[in-house]
């Protein structure tokens, strides 16, 4: 075995799922005791690449090399068994066990017999020599997320791991379990533990890392010390894509009345001190990186998850939302980011989809659904919206991504909405369908609907945004109008590299 | 009706409904004519009854297993009543109230709690029972008005008795709610999905408080048939009732998930179900070997399902 | 004062909790019996438990993988009729074999179970309420309307109740009692020490987080229903020894007994979580009001079952607005 070899090596790897490349040609590697950072825009393959070295997905091309060999990491317990760990932004623990068990969970081969003493007394020693105080007889219900993140690390640690990857560990963390966690991860560090770390938080990756890697578009753009980059090149590297897909806005448009004004909105543990407002016509995007809860302010206008504090006006009076159906009696729709889980029931027609929010619209003679109203109404939007299936009754769930995408437009417009909210509406959908979503988008702000757009794709909200409000960490960094909306300027807010002296 | 529909599990019922007449005919000429239909119908009515009621809970992804104690008590109570001084009219009255109480106080645990259905009416089926038996002790009680008993077992339309024209009212009344209004529509989409429901404004509280209410009040109108076709009450009447309500709503195709399922297969299920137990009446089989192939049946309905979808997936693959 | 309490383990405040219920149950009916605090009823409450003990520990730890068994009643009908059966025509069986041979009835009904709720993918409700039926029809079958009595069984069975283990002053405690409690023991120490055991705990805690952790989520819960099918064999040879006459009504409704005791002992219904002492404990407080009721002048004993219904709906809301109030965090779906 050559001794120079690095930990693990990833040459041109290869990913793609249908018809979109998640990752082309990848090749890096991890040497041991190295912290090693890996940023890039939502979408650019990291999460690709972490399934593949922790074995949930397979590389359609490419080789992984672990210590020089040669390896196929079909499952999460080789990858274990090859040294390689992961955490999550959520960790995975039983609440009902103590700390220690939790710990050693996976450690099934130590006898017949539990030693409870040495169990606790080896969890202690594990957990001191991440340097952290913890008591290990506590049950692991009622643990902070960053004491359920020590867990999990140190259930790594306990299996041997000699590559821990960490996806975005701090996305939900305070400034000061943010130190502790860095800590954490100098301490693995100086046991030989490489450490690939994942984040959006340029800061973090300036005081860990030891070298930068930069994705974008699945593909590896450059691999730095980290005193060779600065923050501008690694923004620049980021970002720097050739935006031919859409070109960028160039003029607002016209506006009419003010519709939605928001004065200090916050929910008790998500958000705070959101001020804006929303006009006739007019697209506000809400940009931002993962964890920075821009959707939790779109859940508190439409009454999923109310507002604590702070007051919404529509059209100048001051409204509650406290449910959805509040919300929707306000005209305010919210198309949500999860389409498989919150936006459509998969299983039941196209039609039935479309008609469920405004069904009340649709009752004929004795109160009775008017089936055939129905079904005019959404092969309508089917062919308004270029839906693409033989006819509406078939299930929504049977569609691709795109198409149900622009389903769960339709039920949306048929509730003839004030204040539509978008969440990440091209979120896995292919670069077609996202254009025609764009157009759809622009359509409706034409014929004077507010629009609120929640996106992590940045060429999206130049695309679409007359206003950009940039979130970081659930406050509002600021207010970009068109003429300053540019990527740098954006990523520089919601990364924290600067602070906006000035809305 | 192409021959696809066939392959539905409603078309499959019917198949299996077709073999089953058959068979029974070849069995016993005698079994087609009207009056053992009504005979059929009529010795589970209470149970065919409130399987409308089912059929609505389980679509809507949750379980009612207080219905058959729900049934006792109200035909206690009734007895109660009329043997202390109570009209006919009135004790009926309070017994459907009392269902409505009883279906409430399951819906206010489940709604406002959030306490799986499943606890909360297995709890309530001990609970509901017990109160049955507190009622009655260890007595039956008989003296129920003459009119009564009359309804219970004599011919209201032409030689067909009220409970069965109820059933026919209940079984149109829920196919029309649950495949034409707003109401079944909203009961599906909660039962495939509550979040998309909820993000689509649907009042998911409102829906499970009048499906669990509703249930309330059927039972208790099935139990105070129960003691009209009886004409006599005890502690345990409709003791185990659920049991076969919800196998002849799960093998109607309802989903035990929840979102799937329609009024036409429960009412499938319920002939063959009946025919069934005629069947094995007329070849001799007791009726507690009939429970067991109820039990039977109901596992498989649920186990069927899940093995062909098994197959269907490992044969893609 | 709150805060205080924070410090013990949530589980740990429940106990304690139950221990004052119970105390205070058995202080209020000394008040209210003549001569209730005597041997005499304490044997009677312990040798009444002694039955149900067993079913309620293989229901607590099916309860913790978040299944329920709906059939232990029947089986327990099934061993003691179909085991009695069998030892009323071999006599000479010894009593170790023969017990071996009720856990051995139990295990493999408890299997069936097992197989379809974790390889046929059938909800625990639906399959254990089918089957709660079908054992009891199987029953009924094999009886073919017959009784099982004392005059057949060999004499060891017979004695085998009233014979005594040991005294404590005046107080005798059986030796069915001993040996339910002998069960509780075996039980208790296997899920705290055995390394396998602690996994019904681990799947029922976070099914998710189970099978990243690499556990076989599906054979746990087989298990699971196995060890309940056998400690119901166990039910049923009490149930045996203590009455002697098996009808073919034997253990009907034992199952909400032992969701009863299971509940009330703070075995949470959603899984993860519960203890032996405590199912011990829900045992013996819901047979002592059981048995109480029945001497209780003021009240009818009918009241047993309504008031069973309540304790469970109580003890469960008393969890709900508990585990709201502790906020704890819980992974996967039900």
């Amino acid at each position: 075995m050559n001794t120079t070899s690095p930990l693990l090596e990833l040459r041109n790897i290869s990913k793609s799922f249908a018809m979109t490349a998640a990752l082309t040609d990848m090749s890096f590697s991890v040497e041991p005791g190295e912290i090693h950072a890996i940023v890039g825009e939502n979408g650019a393959g990291k999460s690709t690449l972490i399934k593949i070295m922790t074995g949930v997905y397979q590389p359609d091309a490419g080789t992984i090399l672990c210590n020089g060999n040669p390896v196929t990491i079909p499952n999460t317990q080789v990858a274990q068994r090859l040294g390689i760990g992961a955490i999550f932004q959520e960790p995975m623990v039983f609440p009902d066990l103590d700390v220690a068990e939790n710990i050693f969970i996976s450690h099934r081969n130590k006898g017949l017999l539990m030693d409870w003493k040495r169990l606790h007394q080896d969890a202690d020693a594990l957990v001191k020599q991440l340097g952290i105080t913890l008591d290990v007889r506590r049950p692991a219900s009622g643990l902070t997320l960053a004491e359920q993140q020590t867990v999990e690390i140190a259930r790594a640690l306990s299996l041997d791991v000699k590559i821990l990857i960490m996806d975005e560990p701090t996305a939900s963390l305070s400034a000061h379990e943010v130190d502790k966690l860095l800590a954490i991860a100098r301490t693995l560090k100086s046991r030989g533990v490489a450490a690939l770390y994942i984040s959006h938080r340029l800061d973090e990756i300036f005081t860990i890392a030891d070298r930068v890697t930069v994705l974008r578009d699945g593909k590896h753009i450059s691999t730095k010390p980290v005193t060779d980059v600065t923050r501008d090149g690694m923004v620049r590297d980021m970002v720097g894509r050739n935006i031919d897909a859409f070109a960028t806005k160039k003029k607002a448009n016209t506006v009419g009345e003010r519709v939605l004004s928001v004065k200090d909105l916050g929910r008790a543990g998500a958000f705070s001190g959101l001020t804006f407002d929303v006009h006739a016509g007019e697209i506000l995007c809400f940009a931002g990186l993962v964890g920075a809860r821009r959707t939790d302010v779109g859940l508190a206008l439409f009454g999923v998850a109310p507002a604590t504090e702070g007051t919404i006006e529509i059209d100048g009076k001051p409204v509650k939302v406290k449910t959805p159906r509040e919300g929707m009696a306000h005209r305010i729709a919210y198309v949500s980011e999860d389409r498989r889980k919150l936006g459509l029931a998969l299983p039941m027609s196209i039609f039935s989809n479309i008609t469920l929010p405004s069904l009340n619209s649709f009752l004929g003679r004795l109160g009775l659904i008017d089936g055939v109203k129905e079904r005019t109404a959404a092969e309508g939007y089917r062919q308004q919206l270029g839906i693409r299936s033989p006819d509406v009754l078939i299930e929504a769930g049977k569609l691709s991504g795109g198409n149900q995408q622009k389903v769960m437009l339709a039920k949306w417009l048929e509730t003839k909405p004030k204040i539509l909210i978008f969440d990440e509406p091209t979120r896995g959908v292919d670069v077609g369908a996202k254009a025609e979503v764009h157009n759809i988008i622009r359509q409706l702000a034409k014929d004077g609907v507010a629009i609120i757009v929640i996106s992590s794709d940045l060429p999206e909200v130049l695309a679409l945004a007359d206003r950009t409000l940039v979130m970081r960490e659930g406050r509002q960094m600021g207010i970009f109008a068109i003429q300053n909306s540019t990527q740098e300027n954006i990523m520089a807010l919601a990364t924290g590299q600067s602070e906006m002296k000035a809305a | 009706m192409t021959l696809q529909w066939f392959k539905t599990w409603e078309g499959l019922l019917l198949i299996i409904l077709a073999i089953t007449l058959t068979s029974n005919v070849i069995l016993a000429p005698e079994f087609l004519t009207l009056q053992n239909q009504i005979n059929l119908f009529q010795l589970s009515i209470e149970k065919i009854i409130v399987a409308v009621a089912m059929t609505f809970i389980i679509i809507n992804g949750e379980i009612d297993l207080s219905v058959a104690s729900i049934m006792g008590l109200s035909a206690c109570t009734f007895g109660v009543l009329v043997n202390n001084g109570f009209g006919g009219g009135s004790a009926i009255l309070l017994c459907l109230l009392l269902g409505f109480v009883a279906g409430g106080i399951n819906a206010l645990l489940i709604t406002r709690l959030g306490i799986p259905s499943l606890v909360v009416t297995l709890a309530m089926l001990i609970a509901f029972r017990g109160f049955a038996r507190v009622l009655l002790e260890d007595q039956g009680l008989k003296d129920f008005p003459l009119w009564f008993n009359a309804l219970g077992r004599d011919g209201f339309l032409g030689p067909i008795p009220l409970a069965i024209v109820v059933f026919i009212v209940l079984l149109v009344a829920g196919a029309v709610v649950l495949h034409h209004t707003g109401f079944g529509r909203q009961v599906y989409v909660i039962g495939t999905n509550s979040d998309v429901a909820r993000y689509s404004g649907v009042n998911i509280a409102f829906v499970k408080t009048v499906l669990f209410v509703a249930s309330g009040i059927v039972s208790a109108l099935a139990g105070l048939f129960y003691a009209g076709r009886l004409a006599s009450v005890r502690g345990d009447a409709a003791f185990g009732f659920e049991l076969d309500i919800i196998t002849m709503v799960l093998l109607g195709g309802i989903s035990i998930f929840g979102g799937k399922g329609s009024i036409l297969g429960v009412l499938l299920s319920i002939l063959i179900v009946l025919n069934l137990r005629n069947g094995m009446a007329l070849v001799n089989i007791t009726g507690h070997v009939q429970t067991g192939v109820i039990g039977i049946l109901l596992i498989a309905s649920v186990l069927g399902p899940n093995l062909y979808e098994h197959f269907r997936k490992t044969k893609l693959t | 004062m709150f805060a205080a309490f924070r410090k013990f383990h949530p589980q740990t405040l429940r106990l304690i909790a139950l221990s004052l219920v119970l105390l205070l149950t058995v202080l209020f009916f000394t008040s209210q019996i003549d001569n209730y605090f005597s041997p005499r009823m304490l044997s009677r409450i312990s040798s009444s438990a002694a039955v149900i003990l067993p079913i309620a520990i293989g229901q607590a730890i099916v309860v913790m993988t978040r299944n329920i068994d709906l059939s232990v009643g029947s089986l327990v009908g099934v061993v003691a009729y179909v085991c009695g059966d069998f030892l009323a025509s071999h006599q000479s069986l010894h009593p170790v074999l023969f017990v071996l041979l009720c856990l051995f009835v139990g295990g493999c009904c408890g299997a069936i179970n097992g197989l379809l709720v974790s390889y046929g993918r059938v909800p625990s409700i639906i399959v254990t309420l089918g089957t709660l039926a079908l054992y009891r029809t199987f029953l009924v079958e094999y009886s073919d309307a017959r009784t099982i009595t004392t005059d057949s069984l060999p004499k060891w069975l017979v004695d085998f109740p009233s014979s005594t283990l040991f005294s404590i002053g005046p107080f005798e405690v059986r030796t069915i009692v001993a040996l339910a409690l002998l069960a509780a023991l075996v039980a208790w120490l296997t899920l705290s020490r055995l390394r396998v055991a602690r996994q019904f705990y681990a799947v029922g805690s976070n099914p998710d987080a189970a099978v990243f952790a690499g556990i076989n989520s599906a054979r746990v819960v087989f298990w699971a229903f196995v060890i309940s099918g056998m400690l119901a064999g166990l039910s049923g040879f009490i149930f045996l020894a203590k009455f002697g006459n098996i009808t073919v009504v034997a253990g009907m409704g034992f199952e909400l007994k032992s969701v009863a005791a299971v509940v009330v002992g703070g075995v949470n219904i959603f899984g993860g979580s519960g203890s032996i002492v405590g199912v011990l404990l829900g045992t013996v407080l819901v047979d002592t009001i059981d048995n109480s009721l029945i001497r209780w002048a003021v009240v009818s004993e009918f009241w047993r079952e309504a008031l069973l219904g309540i304790l469970i709906m109580l003890a469960v809301i008393a969890d709900t607005l508990m585990a709201r109030s502790f906020g704890r965090l819980k992974g996967g779906n039900t």
